[in-house]
């Protein structure tokens, strides 16, 4: 039994390392030019990327008839891989957002990076109902402007909410990672060598010279930012689940959707945080910046979030059979013992009983098996999605009118695309911008604040 | 400045053993008198009563194992008054039985006979009957009863052991406190509230009430820190850094049950069925829609543009204040949940009522007064102490 | 080379601990214009300079409350007086459905607006310049000093004074700062050819752009917007049926839906004997009839069918219908003369349908009947 001293502050930077030395760990990437085994990487994400184009090429082409959409069920991978990727992008602004408001320090190591996923989820997720659409450069109707047709869209609509609640947090999260990024960038201003790097840098960081009648601002513009993101971050989520929820279909209408797919987004969204993390901290030396603790503080909130959906799945059973209202009772047996029982117990494998195993000590700190628990809960969330979406449009009300869903090759090929999209972006953004936060690291290295004794 | 704490047990002042007994007592007569009068609407009344207590006991029993899991220090000089609080949970059987005892009045689905004629009604019956109902309450009352002792028996032991290995325990006890705290207070909410009206069902209902409960329990482990901390008797007192937190998670649990509300209120409001719009249809007609109202602004528009500012939720008046509003809060909240079903139409709120409002608070100023007098308000033998007192954001 | 300008004096520090001190000290003294430049946030350095608590909270809360309140006003004016729409029976001022649009516009507004408060207010964008920035002192603070610096500009500022209390609070080096020959040397170079000729360009550029992406990209095959159909157009050559026509002729003796031939052109003899009156005399036709006469027939016929012509001699008068001559007439002549005309009496084919004109024919038959009545009729 190892013993832990709680009167003692675990330290959130192991090693005591020195500002000069984290200045150069963390500008390391952007100063060496990229090796042989990142080309690789960039070249595996353009492949997958490329696939997913040509998959929406023959989308555009031939129409959505490419896909395996059918008549009862409309929403089919576009909507799931929609959802999922908005899930994935709840983990960023929930770390750097949420856990700032509790204070949490050991946040610090990773918010940027998480904060740069959120930006690049929301991205990939954008894409999914503009091509859903059937003609995506007719998106711009979602607008609500004074147009010269005298239409307005309906603001009653969950769809609507949807156009208003991503876009939203789309700009929020980028302009919360910006002013994140302005001291670093000042940092890099006064390092670079090179002028044209130089010019860059001083363009982006607005003439920050770390006064601290800046930081003063600074830090409140960032408290406030945070108290907006935190409800924004709920709320993106809560209003994707309006779009199942205000419906009358069986499993889709259920009041708990809206906290049980926030504690799904972030479940997910600390998975592939997680999982991009391990890769980061060995790649580029991190291991002290982004500790041990830290990952087994990640995957407490994994088992949290998990257990809460596995409540939500018991909850959304019982109640089923507490309405009394048999259309609701068939559904639920439906997705456990019908047709899309694979899905279904895919989904509870991977995202209930699985995670339980976090709650052993030894597991939650062995990395590789942590990897894989995690890559199993992106496997589980995103069959998660699909079981809500095509169980419940597949068999409603009407027998006459049920149909098997089955993806077409091109579904597939446009889901692997996104996930050559999303992980192009990281890459890139590793290379280009620091991916742990200077300042931010440097404020929780020990000793880099006033002893309090004095006064 | 010295590693030992310096810490001399001090009794509360002796005014508020003299409060509690005199509301006490006062409260009694007043909620026997009540059941002389109207059985029913006293067995309504009693509902709230121990949905109450149970708020704020098992709140404050979840806000201690939250410390313990999360690793927070801040709240260590102060969990004692939770601790003390949790000890409500003992007395709960106590509470349940003034309504237990005229379960026919208060619960619908007991009338076997209308259970009988009623497809919906009969379809529940395997989990709505009444010795299932009673199993499951004194099972309830009893999983907490036993972490309740648990996790303060080892918190106590501390004070004079000061080993670490004890809040590892209790750690532990936590943890596992938690998955079953999560199912006890959804299934005591379904119920002790929501089978009230059996034929309405509501996927989020325990969540929402244990938003309600968090938040209240906290009110009321806030309002008792500020106080007690005004006369002194915690070791070096609370700084702004101390109440920004009280003021921080009060805030957050205002709007996460404003959140909660609004979702299953959208959602019912939204979606138009006649099987869930029932229950809200009914506190929205006759007398109800000014409560329904009321409720909005008490539960949730005036605490939030209270305590919205950064220096609002370090002052200690106005949290002392505002956790008091925040309780009340929940009460009505309670209150706005049972009573439609008494009552359908005109309804107004009487002596009744208050009585068993000043028993409430006479209970709670009893029971913390016993715990309080009798162990250290300060867990001096937590590890985590010295770091709490010096706590800074 | 101008004569350099002292905008400070510099000194850095080693640890958060000094820094905090110095800066106090530096408060203590009575200097108002300084700075303390720190890699992170030091806590407890805002007490230390006894700076004011930030307004920009304010603009977040005066911006959000305004944009809150303005969606929902412009909500309950899109939906109950601009467009009205009945929505799977809400009301058109459906509250509820319109918190997340007005709690997402909030947010969206009071972010920026507190991010452009900062930027203008605070950072002074876009001004990019400070006699700070490429010092070595600047380099020292973005990585690990603690620097401080006090500007000339203070009413209190005596270099000398400054370096000693400097070195009284243990600096690890004090340097003067000097504003750089561009800063000073600076002049606004807006109306520079190169400059508006770039602007030029960029005009040119950009809507040119705009122009060929609104008018031609977007209608590059196959995105053809619908224009392009298979259809017939009106008043255009159609190659489908070959010939040009867009429709094909008809093949012969084909008859439209609706339309039979009269085939007693110029035969009153015949339509006299061949054709009978489909309708029965029931007060339904008749009721028919007499509204069709009264207003195709009664203006120059009378309303009684007695040659009472309301024309007032603008037109011949016609002959009473009442006389023998008529009387006789088979129903099918009758019929005749309404489909043919006669003499100058036009034909009203076109105004009356089969059915209308045998139903006047009815109607002309009462009304003969009313003047010469049978015997049977008066029993």
């Amino acid at each position: 039994m190892t013993t832990i001293d709680y009167s003692q502050e675990l330290p959130v930077v192991e090693g005591r390392p020195t500002l000069q030395e984290i200045n150069e760990l963390i500008a390391k990437p952007l100063d060496t030019k990229p090796d042989k085994k990142y080309y690789i990487a960039l070249a595996i994400t353009l492949t997958m990327l490329l696939i997913g184009v040509i998959g929406l090429g023959l989308t555009f082409y031939y129409g959505v008839g490419m896909w395996g959409n059918n008549n009862p069920v409309g929403w089919g991978f576009p909507i799931v891989n929609f959802v999922f990727w908005v899930g994935i992008g709840h983990a960023g602004t929930l770390i750097s957002a949420i856990l700032f408001l509790f204070r949490q320090k050991w946040r610090n190591g990773i918010a940027r990076f998480a904060e740069g996923m959120t930006i690049f989820a929301v991205m990939t997720a954008g894409l999914f109902p503009l091509i859903h659409v059937g003609r995506p450069w007719l998106a711009g109707y979602l607008i609500p402007y004074p147009n010269q047709h005298s239409l307005w869209v309906d603001f009653n609509s969950p769809l609507v909410w949807d156009v208003f609640a991503v876009s939203t947090y789309f700009t929020v999260s980028f302009i919360f990672w910006y002013v994140g990024l302005i001291p670093d960038l000042a940092t890099l201003r006064d390092r670079a060598t090179s002028k044209i790097k130089k010019t860059i840098y001083s363009i982006f960081s607005l003439g920050w010279r770390h006064s601290n009648r800046h930081w003063q601002h600074y830090e409140m513009v960032y408290l406030v930012l945070a108290g907006f993101a935190t409800p924004l971050v709920l709320s993106v989520h809560t209003i994707v689940s309006f779009d199942f929820a205000v419906s009358i279909l069986p499993g889709w209408h259920s009041t708990i959707f809206p906290p049980y797919f926030v504690a799904g987004a972030v479940f997910s969204g600390f998975a592939m945080v997680q999982n991009v993390l391990i890769f980061i901290r060995k790649i580029f030396n991190y291991e002290h910046i982004i500790t041990l603790d830290t990952l087994e503080k990640m995957n407490k909130i994994i088992i949290l979030t998990g257990s809460m959906v596995g409540y939500a799945y018991a909850m959304e059973f019982f109640t089923a059979w507490y309405s009394g209202v048999q259309p609701e009772q068939f559904t639920f047996i439906n997705r456990a013992f019908g047709p899309y029982a694979w899905a279904y117990w895919i989904m509870v494998s991977c995202n209930v009983l699985f995670p339980q195993l976090f709650w052993i000590k030894k597991i939650r700190r062995s990395i590789p098996i942590m990897f894989v628990i995690a890559v199993l809960v992106n496997v589980g969330m995103w069959f998660e999605r699909f079981v809500i979406t095509v169980t419940s449009l597949s068999r409603d009300f009407l027998p006459s009118s049920w149909a098997y869903f089955k993806p077409t090759l091109v579904d597939g090929a446009i889901l692997l695309g996104s996930f050559g999209f999303f992980f192009t972006w990281i890459l890139l953004f590793t290379k280009s911008l620091p991916v742990v936060s200077i300042a931010e690291i440097k404020s929780v290295v020990p000793g880099a604040q006033p002893s309090h004794e004095e006064h | 400045m010295s590693d030992v704490i310096e810490y001399t047990k001090k009794k509360l002042p002796a005014n508020w053993n003299k409060t509690g007994i005199v509301l006490f007592a006062l409260g009694l007569i007043l909620v026997i008198l009540s059941f002389m009068t109207d059985v029913s609407r006293s067995s309504f009344n009693a509902v709230v009563f121990l949905t109450f207590l149970t708020s704020i006991g098992l709140g404050s029993l979840f806000w201690i194992a939250t410390e313990y899991l999360s690793g927070a220090v801040w709240s260590t000089p102060f969990r004692r008054v939770a601790e003390f609080l949790a000890s409500l949970l003992i007395i709960l059987p106590l509470a349940a039985l003034p309504s237990y005892f005229n379960l026919h009045d208060v619960f619908h689905w007991t009338h076997l006979e209308v259970v009988k004629g009623d497809a919906y009604l009969s379809a529940k019956q395997p989990y709505l009957n009444v010795p299932f109902f009673t199993i499951r309450t004194i099972a309830f009352f009893l999983i907490w009863i036993i972490f309740y002792f648990y996790i303060t028996r080892n918190s106590l032991k501390q004070d004079t052991t000061k080993d670490q290995n004890l809040t590892k325990k209790n750690l532990r006890w936590s943890a596992i406190f938690i998955p079953i705290f999560a199912l006890t207070i959804t299934f005591f909410s379904i119920d002790w509230l929501m089978s009230l009206e059996p034929h309405w069902f509501s996927t989020i209902f325990g969540v929402y009430y244990f938003a309600g409960t968090a938040l209240a329990s906290m009110a009321a482990i806030t309002y008792l820190v500020v106080k007690l901390n005004e006369k002194g008797y915690f070791v070096e007192g609370l700084v702004s850094d101390h109440y920004y937190s009280f003021g921080a998670l009060l805030f957050g649990f205002l709007n996460f049950w404003a959140y909660i509300a609004f979702s299953q209120f959208l959602l019912i409001w939204y979606a138009n069925l006649p099987e869930e719009t029932l229950w809200f249809l009914q506190k929205w007609e006759g007398n109800w829609l000014y409560f329904s109202i009321l409720l909005i602004i008490i539960h949730f528009v005036v605490p939030y543009f209270a305590l919205l500012s950064q220096p609002a939720k370090m002052d200690p008046k106005r949290l002392k204040f505002m956790s008091l509003w925040i309780l009340f809060a929940h009460y009505f909240d309670l209150y706005w949940i049972s009573m439609p079903t008494y009552s359908e139409f005109a309804f107004m709120p009487g002596w009744i009522e208050l009585g068993f409002i000043i028993l409430t608070i006479g209970v709670i100023i009893l029971v913390f007064n016993w715990k309080a007098n009798k162990e250290n308000l300060v867990p001096i033998g937590d590890p985590k102490l010295k770091r709490g007192i010096k706590f800074r954001l | 080379m101008s004569e350099k300008i002292l905008y400070s004096y510099t000194a850095l520090f080693d640890t958060p601990n000094q820094i905090i001190k110095a800066a106090k000290k530096v408060k203590e003294e009575g200097y108002t214009k300084y700075d303390v430049n720190t890699p992170y946030p030091i806590h407890g350095m805002d007490a230390a300079m006894e700076l004011k608590p930030s307004l920009l909270p304010y603009v977040a809360l005066v911006v959000g409350l305004t944009a809150a309140i303005s969606m929902i006003i412009f909500l309950w004016w899109q939906n109950t007086i601009d467009y009205p729409l009945n929505i799977g029976g809400k009301p058109f001022f459906a509250l509820p459905a319109y918190i997340p649009v007005t709690f997402e516009v909030t947010v969206l507004s009071a972010s920026i607006a507190t991010v452009v408060a900062m930027l203008f207010f605070v950072f002074k964008f876009p001004n990019n310049v400070h006699p700070l920035h490429d010092t070595d002192y600047m380099k020292r603070v973005s990585v690990d000093k603690y620097g401080i610096s006090i500007q000339a500009e203070d009413p209190l500022f005596e270099a000398e004074k400054v370096k000693s209390l400097f070195n009284s609070l243990g600096a690890s080096s004090i340097t003067p700062i000097y504003y750089s020959d561009e800063l000073v040397n600076f002049k606004p170079k807006i109306l520079e050819p190169k400059f508006i000729s770039f602007l030029i360009i960029l005009f040119i550029v950009v809507s040119g752009a705009t122009y060929i992406t609104l008018n031609k990209l977007l209608f590059l095959p196959p995105y053809s917007w619908m224009m392009v159909q298979d259809k017939v157009i009106a008043q255009k050559t159609s190659d489908f049926f070959g010939g040009g026509s867009g429709m094909l002729t008809p093949v012969k003796g084909t008859v439209a839906r609706g339309f039979l031939p009269y085939k007693f052109d110029k035969k009153p003899e015949l339509a006299a004997k061949e054709l009978v009156n489909p309708l029965m005399p029931v007060k339904k036709n008749i009721e028919l009839g007499k509204t069709k006469f009264n207003i195709y027939c009664s203006p120059c016929h009378g309303y009684h069918a007695e040659g009472k012509s309301r024309l007032r001699g603008q037109f011949p008068i016609p002959p009473s219908l009442h006389s023998d001559k008529v009387r006789n007439w088979s129903d099918g002549r009758i019929y005749h003369v309404i489909t043919e005309g006669q003499n100058v009496m036009p034909s009203y084919a076109h105004q009356l349908s089969r059915q209308e004109r045998w139903a006047i024919v009815l109607y002309i038959r009462a009304l003969q009947r009313s003047l010469n009545a049978k015997e049977s009729d008066l029993q």
